[in-house]
């Protein structure tokens, strides 16, 4: 028998003894401290719980960039209950191995957001939330080890993997950064290297005493009904009341200005790029709880639908030039970027920038492709789109619907997102395709003209150390790039006349007259705006570049 | 408590249950004339979600010819621009016109196809196609040139340089070459760099792929969602009746074991040091004690309770990543099983060499102790707990049409059973400590092993 034998404990009784202490030192039971609680009504045998805390790493303070991402892994690896006594990762480990791998609690840190995520077999519950999640969210321990142990990976992986193991992820974080520069919001949802090692198990409880309360949290579960409602909202509402008051940290997610003027220009340079990663960006003030964001989301989808074939910077790139893989543009911050084909949800922003980003091309090409990428947006805000690109475009973004709201679980994350920005009433898979129907091209257009301003841009190229000081010249420079050749577009030579001359085809000639305009398009960012950094001088600090 | 459960999952998906099982859903299989083997997973719940996936059993390991790697992963991408009633691109555009979310992947034994959308579109509307006639088609009567392919060769080769920025691809191609030193299985799926370079001037070599693997007798359609099974199979007959079957040609199964090597490759930027520590293993059966001792290998290895991972992660602290990935041993011909650690740099630093001697040895130990696994007083009680969390893994993953219909057509290609979860499920159960023992006493011998080591370069 799979279950027989698996709830031996190694805490024995000295746990829920403690446990029934602390109930009579908690808030008596009612409505559960201002926390909002959504659902979905799933058949699954398997419970699914989510639970956002509104605070993340916009929250952390100067200098200790790094504080949200460590409380949220800390307070899951850093052991609970009795400290005299206490669950440790291994025994919370052990103790939930028979539950499957979701009962073993993981977390995401976004900008914004802090959230918690629990699958457990629905036989097992009343025991779940009595010898985890109750004691797991409001009696953690944060032990110091933990924490220096799960600071020590994470510097680590800031440091090596993102810098150097993959320069896709390397210039979408830079970019997400370079963005929000000067602001506390741009620094990376772990932190920077030297924030984390600022970061003391103080820190933490400040941190979780201040933010992490019934007030600011949500919680979601896959059963609608008022009882399973009424059990796990009980188990949650305690959290944040382990500690006696700390200081107290500030709730501001974004300090600091926003605004910049003119094109900037930032060039990464990496000891192994073997191709040049583009990117462009700009802060809009769209989010999904604004008017003009379903009309906004038909024309990026038209312009630049993530990893689909149908978007027009993929078919002028890609499918007719061959440059690279794919290339995309985005009115939200797409977390999990390049692995996720679809974006996760549970990352919301008040604040968001569009971007276009343009997977690696050959070094030579960069310049080239950076004019285009930007003669193209401009080009779409000129134009608008037509009445059948419309048409086309919501029927494309229809089919997102399939995989946005493909699982169980996406179906239930979504409305975490949904009460974030305030759409409890009106979720936002719930009305998805009907939004859609409602958008027309009066409003996609009038969308484009008011939110896509090209005048203030800023660029990242990720590109090989040899490249970076060329390509900077390059840019200064901004005369006219070339794209591929005649040959690289195999239009072959012909006899004619007595002559070779080239036998150029019509659609041809239309990629050939095209690249033409890209070529001399300019790009106009001042050489004081053009900036070389090495890899390993970002995210250093809550900087930028790191001084 | 287990019956409870199983009962209810029961009454929940099958209106007629003919023995108890594990798949919460009603599987319906007809086998056509040319050998086509149709799969309906009837799965209500989705409404109007049509999965219609096609699995090609040719991958990889039909790349047999030397300097002709990647053709399989090439081909999966000139699906894709078939020329749907003689116009470019005219597939895709159909794809788009009528909605579909689509895509494919390419693995060492099979190439798998999965457009997504709302099942509406199983039949023509409003003078488009039905998605099943879309898919048909470019099955049967691909249609592309030379110059769609050489496109699409320089599409891929893009794909290989965004990958070549992972160090793990490095240290992959090193380890599947020492690994098969005289089977297909010796290149990854993307193909060699030199290959994917050549790659515009193989169109015939491609041509003659397609012509080859691209039959019924070699394909399996698999279609879930809110879907009927007796409407499924009277449109695969229409649309895919008249497809012609073909002798299939066999893959030479080498044996040669690789004979304990240790290979060092290094990475030209400061990345943390990793190790390879692999194992050849035996063909994978799902519904065998081996293939299910198989399947707890990488909770039994690395998994976060298994006594490695402690070690290396939480005791010593000498590892920040441990790993095992099962699907490297789900393969037709024998495979292998990586366990695959990342390292500190500092403390590589500090000492060399030795810190990796010293993380290897303890790799080493943890696929020692695995033939004594029995002898553990908690051996049995860790076994169960471990066969709890597959299954409730397991079930947890089936939580889409087109996720159902995956894990359903990775295991299906053994055994062709409808059941074929179920088999597995019941391997699973029927597991014992000794079983394990016996697996690694086996298997886990010098002759089959290959490390291979990668630290930055300029350590050297």
């Amino acid at each position: 028998m799979i279950l027989s034998g698996k709830h031996k404990s190694f805490l024995g009784s000295v746990l829920i003894v403690l446990l029934g202490i602390f109930y009579l030192a908690a808030q008596p039971p009612g409505k559960p401290g201002g926390m909002t609680v959504v659902s979905t009504s799933s058949a699954s045998l398997l419970i699914q719980i989510s639970l956002m805390i509104r605070a993340g790493s916009a929250h952390d303070p100067a200098g200790k960039e790094g504080l949200a991402y460590l409380t949220g892994h800390t307070l899951l690896q850093g052991g609970f209950g009795n400290p005299a006594d206490p669950v440790t990762k291994e025994q919370l480990a052990l103790m939930t191995r028979p539950w499957g791998q979701g009962a073993k609690p993981s977390v995401r840190v976004a900008k914004e957001a802090t959230t918690f995520y629990i699958t457990v077999p629905g036989d097992v519950l009343e025991e779940y939330l009595n010898r985890v999640l109750r004691p797991l969210l409001s009696q953690p321990l944060f032990q110091a080890r933990e924490l220096d142990r799960i600071r020590a990976e994470t510097v680590e992986n800031l440091s090596g993997a993102l810098r150097y193991e993959d320069t896709e992820g390397l210039g979408l974080n830079a970019i997400d950064h370079f963005i929000f520069e000067g602001t506390s919001y741009a620094h990376l949802s772990s932190g920077s290297v030297q924030g984390l090692a600022n970061v003391s198990r103080e820190d933490l409880l400040a941190f979780y005493t201040t933010h992490y309360r019934p007030e600011y949290a949500i919680l979601a579960l896959n059963k609608g009904d008022a009882t399973s409602r009424a059990r796990v909202s009980k188990a949650v509402e305690k959290i944040g009341q382990g500690f006696d008051q700390t200081a107290k940290l500030s709730r501001a997610a974004l300090k600091g200005p926003l605004s910049f003027r003119g094109r900037h220009a930032v060039i990464v340079s990496v000891p192994n790029a073997d191709s040049s990663g583009l990117h462009a960006a700009f802060p809009i003030s769209v989010t999904r709880h604004s008017r003009d964001y379903w009309p906004l989301y038909v024309a990026n989808v038209f312009f630049g639908v993530h990893r689909d074939g149908f978007s027009h910077l993929f078919r002028e790139i890609r499918q007719k030039r061959g440059y690279n893989y794919g290339n995309y543009s985005y009115i939200e911050h797409f977390a999990s970027r390049p692995r996720s084909l679809f974006p996760p949800f549970n990352t919301p922003r008040s604040r968001q920038y569009f971007s276009i980003w343009i997977r690696p091309v050959a070094h030579r090409y960069a310049l080239h492709l950076l004019k285009g990428l930007t003669w193209e947006l401009e080009n779409f805000v000129r134009e608008g789109l037509t009445e059948a690109q419309v048409a086309a475009a919501k029927n494309k973004a229809k089919v997102l619907y399939l995989n946005l709201a493909e699982t169980g679980s996406r179906l239930l994350n979504v409305r975490l997102d949904d009460a974030f920005y305030s759409q409890s009433a009106s979720g936002y898979l719930d009305h998805y395709l009907e939004r859609l129907d409602a958008v027309t091209v009066e409003q996609v257009n009038s969308a484009i003209r008011t939110h896509l301003k090209t005048e203030n841009l800023k660029y990242v190229v990720v590109t090989h150390s040899d490249q970076a000081e060329n390509l900077a010249n390059q840019l200064a420079g901004d005369l006219p790039a070339a794209g591929k050749s005649l040959e690289e577009y195999q239009i072959p030579n012909i006899d004619h006349q007595g002559k070779e001359v080239h036998a150029i085809s019509p659609d041809k000639l239309e990629i050939l007259q095209k690249d033409a305009v890209w070529g001399s398009y300019r790009l106009g960012v001042p050489r004081d705006q053009i900036r070389i950094v090495p890899a390993d001088r970002i995210f250093e600090t809550g900087e930028f570049v790191a001084p | 408590m287990k019956k409870g459960y199983l009962l209810l999952l029961l009454a929940l998906a099958t209106p007629t249950p003919a023995f108890p099982q594990f798949f919460p859903y009603t599987v319906a299989k007809k086998t056509l004339k040319n050998q086509l083997d149709v799969i309906v997973i009837e799965a209500p719940e989705f409404k109007h979600v049509l999965s219609y996936n096609t699995l090609v059993l040719a991958g990889t390991r039909n790349e047999i010819e030397a300097g002709k790697t990647g053709l399989a992963h090439l081909f999966e991408h000139i699906l894709f621009r078939h020329r749907w009633k003689g116009e470019v691109n005219g597939y895709d555009r159909a794809i788009n016109r009528i909605g579909a979310f689509n895509n494919g992947w390419t693995d060492f034994d099979v190439t798998y196809y999965h457009p997504l959308t709302f099942t509406s579109r199983l039949v023509p509307h409003q003078g488009e196609p039905g998605l099943p006639q879309l898919e048909a088609d470019r099955f049967q009567h691909l249609d592309f040139d030379e110059e769609i392919f050489k496109t699409e060769a320089g599409a891929v080769f893009g794909e290989y340089r965004r990958g070549a920025s992972d160090p793990g691809l490095k240290i992959r191609e090193q380890l599947l070459t020492l690994m098969f030193p005289d089977h297909s299985y010796g290149h990854t799926t993307i193909g060699y760099l030199e290959d994917v370079k050549d790659m515009p001037n193989e169109y015939e070599a491609a041509l003659e792929f397609y012509r080859t693997y691209y039959r019924p007798n070699n394909v399996v359609l698999v279609v879930a969602g809110d879907v009927h099974s007796e409407q499924i199979f009277a449109l695969a007959e229409e649309l895919y009746g008249s497809w012609e079957p073909a002798q299939l040609p066999s893959i030479p199964v080498r044996g040669t074991a690789p004979g304990a090597k240790r290979e060092h490759v290094t990475w030209g930027a400061d990345v943390p040091p990793r190790i390879s520590y692999a194992y050849r293993m035996p063909a994978f059966q799902p519904a065998s004690a081996e293939g299910a001792v198989g399947q707890m290998l990488s909770e039994l290895l690395a998994g976060k309770t298994s006594p490695l991972y402690q070690l290396l992660r939480y005791e010593k602290k000498t590892a920040s990543q441990l790993s095992v990935y099962s699907g490297d041993y789900e393969s037709f011909d024998p495979r292998y099983l990586a366990l695959s650690s990342t390292l500190f740099k500092d403390q590589y630093r500090a000492k060399g060499t030795a810190y990796l001697d010293h993380v290897i040895a303890d790799m080493e130990s943890a696929f020692e102790a695995l033939k004594r696994f029995s002898q553990d007083p908690d051996a049995s009680k860790t076994l169960e707990e471990l066969k709890g969390k597959y299954r409730y893994d397991l079930l947890a993953m089936l939580d889409s049409p087109a996720n159902i219909a995956m894990q359903f057509a990775w295991y299906y290609r053994f055994q062709r059973s409808p059941r074929i979860l179920d088999l597995l499920a019941d391997a699973i159960q029927a597991l014992q400590p000794a079983d394990i023992d016996a697996f690694a006493t086996r298997h886990f011998l010098e002759k089959n092993r290959v490390i291979v080591t990668m630290t930055p370069e300029e350590e050297q």
